[in-house]
């Protein structure tokens, strides 16, 4: 009896140091490695959008309610349990701004991929560019809508169309119907474009492959691409973050994490 | 005199900025250098050189990347010369010292980290509560530079006394330039290197270098006069600030060790990654590498770039740090292989031949080493812009090797009949060449290169007055390596004009690819370079897909699409997932 009792103390020991040091390391880590893959399970609203358009100040206004010089940004500004001082029930969100060079959006789209409550998307342009030009900016918002498209509600879209200050800058509607011609077009292209490669070992095993590149956009329209079949709503609203004039946006914001 | 001096996170966020004439931050400039950072995935240490510097169109660039904080120093100037090589290389050396002195890279990483003060919105900005070490530090900053100043105007003396035929150089003026083992030819080059610029800025071992300007001209004398006895003080307090900077950068190894140790880096995580925890894991990693067929110069740029990224950096939970590393090589993997800028063609055909101003052919040139497969791929884009409806003409350029023109004939009479069943083989179009309507044979015969330049004209002035929509150019092979071989390039490049210059590179060559990719690159001259990379015969390497991560590590230049088989319809774009996916299996 006295030797099981000992054993016994022995493993209650053990179990109860593993514990603590679980606990211990649990509460010290943090995701201290920019853009480790962990599943994000937080609800979280995303800022994206190309270069250029306004995206770390507008984070930056967002969190500091006050105008900073930024410069192209290379890694994610990440705010976890970020909180809007409007929201009533003091909702707290993650809040994550994404750089908008080229080569680093795959960060953006492991990101969506790996969210599993995204709360609203907020794509930032810039409207002082010529609706002519948008279809850079077009491929982009297409490659993301693909990506929030996945889940079965979509995901709430935001057109933040930045710098309304500026005299050339254009209506917030009008980019929008910009926008949706051009993904028209986009997709149009697509469907004449040559495939990508996948693994030959894939295509013999079976159709797993077919959720992860999914032609959700396609089947929508038939003739003529429009956001309002999409699931998720695409809004247009103006501002300014240069005259700290984003109000409309907060508002946006407050709508969606609210419900 | 340099433009600016900017102090910025890696996520975008400018902590400082400096500018002597006064003038506004130039976020463009600062941009410009950060994109190309980004893109550019090899950076030459260039010779001597503490600091990366960047020649762009317009100005050069030196910065400093600080890794923990993500920190970056950078200093932009017009020119590259020696002088201002030498003063942006001070400014950075007085920069960085007096930040890390000022310890400011300490309370950003605290505002970076978990425990910070946050504000009503939950949140750190990363200079909270650094006001106070700001202000300070833009003072010593603006003090110290307005000494650094002077040794630059000297330092153009001794240029001057040069161009009199003249080689020493006068005492007095090497104290405050620091030019100690500097001597310039008759044309201004440096002769020497200069090993000792290191310790450029190292005041604090000479004393009070500012109070040396004993052989100074009058002019400086003046200015110096102009400063009060604060400016004194506050340059002692400096150069105290900095000195001290130096002792304790020594002590600050310390390493947990043990089983805890072994058990942190191994299952629990959570560990902060030290070089030597790396070391193991990167052999590993590069040896897997090369396995692949990557080229071992990119793949130690790899390895590097992990170890860059994660030294310092803490592991996450339950993870091991070969799995960080692993992740982290992923990630590099992907940023490498993605292209800088998207390319549709479809787009940019539509663009130049659907504008009913000036019409204009749409040319595609190909290049590439003996038989990579440049006219076969050439023909598999043939039949996919036939299938979109577009008019291709397809130009025998290799006038060199025999059976040539002979070879892209049956390709077109190939693409000729998948695209028009009633075609007979061997039958001429209306106007007498080889093909149909959709697709035509340009051909010249065989002769020497400026042969090839002459049939590339004349097939463009053709494609214009037939209103062909595209025009493709095969060229002849050639070796990357054989200088008489490559030169006729850039003349038909220049002659030509093509949209874009394709090079094919075969997924078999190895680690030659790197000098391929590099050579055919540069053989365009300075104005001009390749477009993007055809990788053909990928099907026969199974998962050895490193030529891909050798040619764009070399050039930066992305991949477009990948040949993976015989027939026309085997041409595919690249998906970078797949590619990396690939390479890390």
């Amino acid at each position: 009896m006295f030797e099981l009792s000992n054993a016994v103390l022995v493993s209650l020991l053990i179990i109860l140091i593993s514990t603590a040091l679980f606990l211990i390391v649990h509460k010290n880590a943090a995701n201290v490695i920019p853009g480790h893959r962990v599943l994000n399970r937080d609800p979280t609203f995303i800022i994206a959008g190309p270069s250029g358009s306004g995206k770390t100040s507008l984070f930056n206004m967002l969190t500091t309610d006050s105008f900073k010089p930024t410069v192209m940004s290379q890694v994610p500004n990440v705010a976890e349990d970020y909180m809007l001082p409007s929201n009533v029930k003091s909702f707290k969100f993650k809040l994550m701004e994404f750089p908008g060079h080229v080569k680093l959006r795959y960060r953006l789209f492991d990101t969506l991929k790996e969210s599993t409550y995204l709360k609203g998307l907020i794509f930032v342009v810039d409207s002082t560019i010529d609706p002519q030009k948008l279809t850079e900016t077009a491929e982009f918002f297409y490659e993301i809508l693909m990506l929030t498209e996945r889940f079965p509600e979509g995901v709430d879209v935001m057109i933040a169309c930045n710098k309304s200050e500026s005299f050339s800058s254009r209506p917030p509607l009008k980019i929008r119907d910009a926008l949706e011609k051009e993904i028209g077009k986009i997709i149009e292209r697509k469907a004449k474009s040559l495939s990508a490669v996948k693994k030959p070992d894939k295509n013999l095993s079976g159709h797993d492959e077919d959720e992860s590149n999914p032609n959700s956009l396609e089947f929508q329209g038939g003739h003529d691409f429009k956001f309002d079949a999409l699931d998720g709503n695409i809004d247009a609203l103006d501002g300014s973050v240069l005259k700290s004039q984003i109000d409309k946006w907060e508002c946006w914001i407050d709508e969606r994490s609210v419900n | 005199m340099i433009d600016q001096f900017v102090v910025f996170t890696s996520h975008g966020q400018v902590l400082y900025s400096f500018s002597p004439q006064g003038k506004r931050l130039a976020e463009l400039q600062v941009n410009k250098v950060v994109s190309h950072l980004i893109t550019t995935p090899a950076r030459k240490d260039e010779l001597g050189h503490k600091y990366i510097i960047l020649k762009l169109d317009h100005f050069v660039a030196a910065c400093h990347l600080e890794k923990q904080p993500p920190i970056i120093f950078l200093t932009t100037y017009v020119a590259q010369d020696l002088e201002l090589n030498r003063e942006a290389e001070q400014v950075l050396d007085l920069g960085t010292k007096l930040w890390a002195s000022l310890g400011l890279n300490e309370t950003i990483e605290l505002n970076l980290g978990k425990k910070a003060p946050k504000n009503e919105h939950n949140y750190t900005w990363v200079l909270e509560n650094c006001d106070e070490q700001i202000t300070k530090f833009d003072e010593y900053f603006k003090a110290k530079f307005n000494t650094i100043k002077p040794g630059k105007l000297k330092g153009k003396e001794p240029s001057q006394v040069n161009r009199a035929g003249l080689q020493a150089t006068k005492p007095g003026k090497k104290v405050v330039s620091n030019a100690k083992s500097r001597k310039w030819g008759r044309d201004g080059v440096m002769e020497d290197s200069h090993h000792g610029d290191t310790s450029a800025l190292d005041f604090s071992a000479e004393g009070s270098s500012e109070s040396t300007p004993s052989a100074v001209t009058e002019v400086n004398k003046d200015s110096f006069g102009i400063r009060t006895n604060k400016g004194e003080f506050l340059i002692k307090e400096i150069d105290a600030l900095l000195s001290k900077n130096k002792s304790d950068v020594a002590k600050n190894a310390s390493s947990s060790a043990g089983a805890f140790g072994f058990l942190q880096k191994h299952l629990l995580g959570n560990k902060k990654i030290t070089e030597d925890d790396l070391t193991k894991v990167l052999d590993k990693l590069k040896h897997k590498l090369i396995t692949k067929n990557v080229a071992p110069e990119a793949a130690d740029h790899l390895t590097s770039r992990i170890s860059q990224n994660l030294v310092g950096t803490t592991t996450a939970n339950w993870t091991s740090v070969e799995i960080t590393a692993r992740e982290s090589l992923q990630q590099s993997l992907t940023e490498i292989l993605t292209p800088g800028v998207s390319v549709d063609l479809l787009r940019e055909i539509q663009q130049k031949t659907g504008s009913t101003a000036k019409k204009a052919p749409y040319v595609f040139s190909v290049v590439g080493v003996n038989g990579v497969g440049k006219s076969t791929n050439l023909s598999k884009l043939a039949f996919w812009l036939l299938q979109n409806n577009f008019r291709v003409l397809i130009v025998a350029c290799d006038t060199f090797r025999s059976g040539a023109v002979e070879q892209l004939r049956v390709h077109v009479e190939n693409l000729a009949q998948l695209t028009d069943e009633a075609h007979t083989r061997g039958s001429k179009n209306k106007r007498g060449k080889t093909g149909n309507d959709f697709v035509e044979l340009f051909e010249a015969g065989y002769g020497g290169s400026d042969l090839v330049t002459k049939i590339a004209k004349q097939a463009i002035k053709y494609a214009n007055d037939q209103s062909f929509d595209v025009v493709l150019m095969d060229t002849a092979g050639r070796r990357h390596n054989d200088p008489t071989l490559m030169s006729p390039l850039k003349p038909f490049a220049d002659q030509a004009k093509p949209d874009k210059i394709i090079m094919v590179g075969e997924a078999l060559v190895g680690t030659d690819s790197v000098q391929q990719a590099k050579n055919f690159n540069a053989a365009f001259g300075k104005e001009r370079n390749l477009d993007f990379f055809i990788i053909s015969k990928c099907d026969t390497v199974g998962e050895m897909l490193g030529t891909m991560v050798n040619m764009v590590y070399a050039t930066g230049i992305p991949i477009l699409f990948v040949g993976v088989g015989q027939t026309y319809t085997d041409l595919r774009t690249l998906s970078v997932e797949w590619a990396v996916d690939t390479l890390m299996s």
